[in-house]
Formats: C-alpha cells, structure tokens, sequence
C-alpha cells in the first residue's frame, strides 16, 4: 500500500497523532472532584445560600447546582466565557477559569464520585 | 325543647361538614395548576429532559426536578425574549404563555431532584 518506509511511517503518525486528539477531547473533560470543592468557594456565596436572589447587577433567581449533570455545567461556563450566554457576575467569573477549573468544579457540583 | 336541641345538632353537623370541606376547596384549584404543569411537562419537556425533568437523555441537557422556581421563570422567559439562546429551547418556549410558564416552573420545582449544596 505505502510506496517507501517513511510513507508508511507518516501514515503511522498521522493516525497516532488523530488517536490521540480524539482520545484527548473526553479526556480533558474528566473533573477531579477535590479541586473542584476547592475552587467551589468563589461559588458557595451565591449558589451555596438557599432562594438565593442577586441584588447587583441585576435581581436574578440563583440556580440549584447540587446534583446537576457535569456536561451541562461546563457548558454554561464555556457559554459565559465565550458571551453567547450573558449574566454579568457568571461572565467575569468563568473568564478567570480555564478547561480543568470548569470540569473539576463541575464534577464536584454534579457529585459525580458518588455515581 | 326536644326540637330545639334537634336544630341545633342540625346546624352543628352542617357547620362541622362546612369547616371540613374548606381545605378541599383550598386545594382543588392548587391541584389544577400542578395537574396544568404536569401535563404540559409530559407533553413538551420530559422528552429531553426525562420525566419530571429528573433523567435528561443527553449529558449537556439540564436536570429540572428541584430547580429553583425564580431561576425556572427567568430562564424560560429569557428564552421567550432572546435574551437567552438555544436552538431547541428558544423554539420550545416561545409559544408559551406566562400562565404556561408558571404552571412549567411550579411543576419542576416541586419535583425531588437539585441541591443546593452537592
């Protein structure tokens, strides 16, 4: 099939490095649930107080997290930090988190050890 | 004398029956709005978001049981308005009304499901 040992030695490549980049992308939203109840403190003062509504910026009913699905969870972030989902307070906080931060506190909220 | 007793159980027994039927009538109204909810809830959400919206059948779908009602309200009229987009959920919720919207928000908040605190 390949004409030359190196030809068959880029294809080689070609497809370890396209393994690699597909077994990457789940890979990077596995959360370790220890950082994320550390880093969980920026979020306890709003999301951690029952009925809890905003008064600044705007009056905005906070929402449960505990026990929602982690997928969900990073995407709103993600939706936060990219501006396609707009709340002035979540969008500077998800400004400041990187991938990791987003699926470690995500993991924590969901509880996703205890599943 | 014997009459007069007679009537006054008579009344006792309808005023009793009455008091009784008070919360009845308090919570029929009650049980309609939930019914309302519920409904709508099995027609329009629970194929995404599982019924009661505890079981959502993909993993970037919100869980709805337990949610906040304040939280519910806003998002679903954030949607209505566009201040908040979604493919699937902008189309759902604008057709709704406040009503529907209310009787949605009061169905899946009372559902056992979200935390606070995880």
């Amino acid at each position: 099939m390949y004409s030359s040992p190196m030809k068959r030695r880029c294809a080689l490549l070609a497809a370890s490095a396209a393994t690699a980049f597909v077994l990457s992308v789940p890979a990077s939203a596995d959360g370790d649930r220890t950082r994320g109840k550390e880093r969980a403190q920026m979020c306890e003062g709003c999301h951690g107080i029952a009925d809890y509504r905003t008064a600044y910026p705007e009056v905005y009913p906070v929402p449960k997290i505990g026990g929602q699905q982690s997928a969900y969870i990073v995407k709103a972030l993600r939706d936060y930090k990219k501006g396609t989902r707009k709340h002035a307070t979540m969008q500077g906080i998800a400004a400041t988190l990187s991938d990791q931060d987003m699926a470690d506190l995500a993991s924590y909220y969901a509880g996703d050890a205890r599943k | 004398m014997n009459t007069k007793s007679t009537r006054l159980r008579v009344v006792r027994e309808f005023a009793l029956a009455a008091a009784l039927c008070v919360p009845l009538l308090c919570s029929t109204p009650a049980l309609a709005k939930d019914d309302a909810g519920k409904k709508k809830a099995e027609q329009a959400c629970a194929g995404c978001h599982g019924p009661d919206g505890n079981k959502p059948v993909t993993p970037e779908t919100p869980r709805l049981a337990g949610q906040q009602y304040g939280y519910l309200v806003q998002a679903l009229n954030d949607y209505r308005k566009g201040a908040r987009d979604d493919p699937v959920m902008s189309a759902m919720a604008k057709p709704l009304t406040e009503k529907e919207v209310g009787e949605l928000a009061e169905y899946f908040s009372k559902q056992p499901g979200l935390t606070t605190k995880p």
